[in-house]
């Protein structure tokens, strides 16, 4: 190949990186971010309990079909914060926001109203009942009147069979399931009020390899859902597989907000720990 | 894929016979995904019939797809069923840029069991070689089986393996695998004969023998996804070069003052084209942050998505022009990630192969046919090629 020929590759690939990027900065910034605007955004939250600050101006923004990561130390501040946007606590100070329009969460059955679903660490499952009744429990579909068991059992292995769970049966007990199993359970629980944000604390810990590549797929598809996601994990490794944007806290205050893409594992190692400072 | 006379060879779309076929399927697809399942637990799974599962099932067995054997569940009789294989099993382990694929098949080349899960775009070899076995582990004790009955784990990695030192051949590319020797490191953690090549290769090979290239002497597969790699497919084998990087067309240089490469060079295929490249184009767009999501918005008409697909695929085609030139390749397949978005990416590269290629005819481009699973599928077909070399006498 002589010079000039790379010469012209060279001005045609100019060329097309330039029509790349001229319709980028005219459509790309000004299509989206008109359209999508964040499901949830929390800014400036505070929480003291007593002398404890717990939360000081933290924000928090997830938008549809994206995962975002909540790590942090222990007492960073994660659990509180989404404590909060579950309607657990009241926070002392700062807005959140549904869609655009500012909100107050007075309890949790406000949160669930207004879309937001919490796995807690312990999961809340019922041992003794089998998998139909813990998903549909407390939301029990009847026909006047009567349980609607077939209903119920039609839709629950619908729901498992698009979130492509690994649950062999829909009529054993929760007790009899392997941990991936009952973290899949308590998700696809968490699905049946359709919410749009869907919070899950701590989903991999505790688990075996496989049980955890099940709980990391089932995140994969709740993204593609078009779910907003919070994740709250100490495993960076799964955090950076399945997480799309990364919030880090270090005692009760934001100290970083990554692109997933953008970073190491050791960056976001020390920004928890503090040996880096991010603090805005 | 079932050559045991249980239907007729074209049954008639939408008749009984096909719908019947579409069921026995979708029984040995939940039979895979679940390692063995009762009757019931099998009617729930599928969304058919008791009666319709009892009847397949019976039918299976009769040909020895499936075997059966009374077990209980919550104290009720019941029948258990497995998938039946032959003697001795081989692990195909697909290590990508953001995913992990594992899969076990017999020897007979019946995948048995798979599982998948996303990686960390920047992982290491320790941890995802450790959660591998595991897994591996995992799944041959779903089948009723123990490590001692598989055979050979076949390899794949993005980046080609130095065949002297086993490590990856351009450090760099893959900084928590450099300077490890992939097949001993691996074979240390699992206890079996490894076998390393890089996904390309095994794509291709897959596709050789039972995908789009069947039956071609010269092609070559192009693999576009986080990364770009290439395989030249010659005489039903891939061509591995002196070190292992034959066929690595994302580092085809096609522009010499592009953006420097992770390889070390400059303006490579990759930097223009890889999936990384793409990404870094709508960085601001917070709904994209994956292929999928590029692919999503391109099937939704998304018109700057399409042409950035369509960009890329410009990109490909000039450098695949140059390798043509050279190779002269009957049919070019492209697969990977990003061949997913079909014509929209196969029509620019067609027009730029066309263009660059030298003399009239360019080869014919075409997408693999076999999806995501061809590179997991062409490291089960290499272990079965390493159990044929090494242990065939004993098996037989």
């Amino acid at each position: 190949m002589t010079s000039t020929e790379f010469d012209t590759g060279r001005e045609t690939n100019e060329a097309q990186i330039r029509t790349e990027e001229e319709p980028m900065s005219e459509t790309s910034p000004a299509a989206p971010q008109s359209t999508v605007q964040p499901l949830v955004s929390m800014s400036r939250i505070s929480k003291n309990f007593g002398a404890v600050r717990a939360l000081t101006g933290v924000d928090l923004e997830v938008y549809p079909g994206e995962v975002v990561a909540l790590v942090g130390d222990n007492g960073a501040g994660k659990s509180t914060l989404v404590k909060i946007l579950a309607g657990v606590f009241k926070p002392d100070a700062g807005t959140i926001s549904f869609s655009g329009s500012p909100v107050t969460i007075g309890s949790t059955s406000e949160a669930h109203q207004l879309g937001v679903a919490t796995v807690f660490q312990d999961l809340a499952l019922c041992d003794n009942l089998d998998v139909v009744s813990n998903l549909w429990l407390g939301r029990e579909l009847n026909v006047r009147g009567v349980l609607d068991h077939v209903g119920m059992e039609t839709r629950s292995w619908a729901l498992l069979r698009e979130l492509s769970a690994r649950i062999p049966s829909v009529r054993v007990r929760v007790a009899t399931l392997s941990g991936g199993q009952r973290q899949t359970v308590a998700i696809a629980r968490s699905l049946i009020g359709e919410p749009s944000v869907v919070i899950l604390d701590e989903p991999t810990a505790a688990l075996g390899v496989a049980a955890a590549a099940e709980v990391l797929n089932l995140i994969e598809r709740l993204r593609e859902r078009g779910l907003g996601v919070i994740l709250i994990s100490h495993n960076i490794s799964d955090v950076q597989a399945v997480s799309d944007r990364i919030v880090v806290l270090r005692l009760g205050r934001n100290n970083g907000h990554f692109r997933t893409d953008d970073v190491t594992n050791e960056v976001v190692i020390s920004a928890i720990t503090g040996a880096s400072d991010y603090t805005r | 894929m079932y050559g045991f006379g249980v239907q007729s060879r074209h049954p008639t779309p939408g008749s009984q016979t096909s719908l019947r076929e579409a069921n026995r399927a979708r029984i040995v697809e939940s039979l895979k995904r679940h390692g063995h399942l009762t009757q019931v637990e099998l009617a729930g799974a599928t969304g058919l019939s008791a009666a319709t599962i009892s009847n397949i099932v019976k039918e299976l067995s009769g040909v020895g797809v499936v075997n059966t054997a009374a077990t209980s569940r919550s104290g009720r009789r019941a029948v258990e069923v497995t998938l039946a294989r032959r003697q001795g099993l081989v692990a195909g382990l697909h290590i990508s840029k953001r995913h992990l694929r594992v899969a076990i098949s017999d020897v007979d080349r019946t995948v048995v069991a798979e599982n998948h899960l996303p990686l960390a775009s920047d992982h290491r070899y320790d941890r995802e070689m450790d959660r591998a076995a595991l897994l591996i582990g995992d799944m041959v004790e779903a089948l009723d089986a123990t490590m001692s009955d598989v055979l050979v784990l076949g390899m794949a990695l993005p980046h080609p393996v130095d065949p002297l030192t086993g490590i990856i051949s351009t450090p760099g590319l893959m900084r928590g695998w450099d300077g490890i020797a992939i097949a001993d490191a691996m074979s240390e953690r699992i206890q079996l004969p490894v076998v390393v090549d890089t996904e390309a290769n095994l794509g291709g090979l897959a596709e050789l023998r039972s995908g789009a290239a069947r039956g071609v002497t010269s092609g070559l597969y192009i693999r576009v996804g986080y990364s770009i790699g290439g395989s030249l497919l010659i005489n039903g084998n891939p061509y591995r070069g002196g070190s292992g990087r034959g066929g690595e067309v994302g580092h085809v240089v096609i522009d010499p003052h592009g953006s420097l490469c992770a390889c070390g060079n400059r303006g490579c295929l990759e930097v223009f084209a890889g999936g990384r490249a793409m990404l870094e184009l709508f960085r601001d767009d917070p709904g994209i942050h994956r292929l999928r999501d590029l692919l999503l918005r391109a099937e939704a008409g998304d018109s700057v998505v399409r042409r950035a697909i369509a960009d890329a695929g410009r990109h490909i085609g000039s450098a695949a022009a140059i390798v043509s030139t050279v190779f002269d390749p009957e049919l070019v397949v492209i697969g990977g990630e990003l061949a997913e978005a079909g014509e929209i990416l196969l029509a620019p590269l067609r027009h730029e192969l066309e263009r660059a290629t030298i003399g009239a005819t360019a080869p014919t481009v075409v997408t693999g046919t076999l999806g995501d699973r061809a590179v997991v599928l062409g490291c089960l077909a290499a272990a079965i090629d390493n159990v044929a070399a090494e242990w065939k006498p004993q098996l037989r």
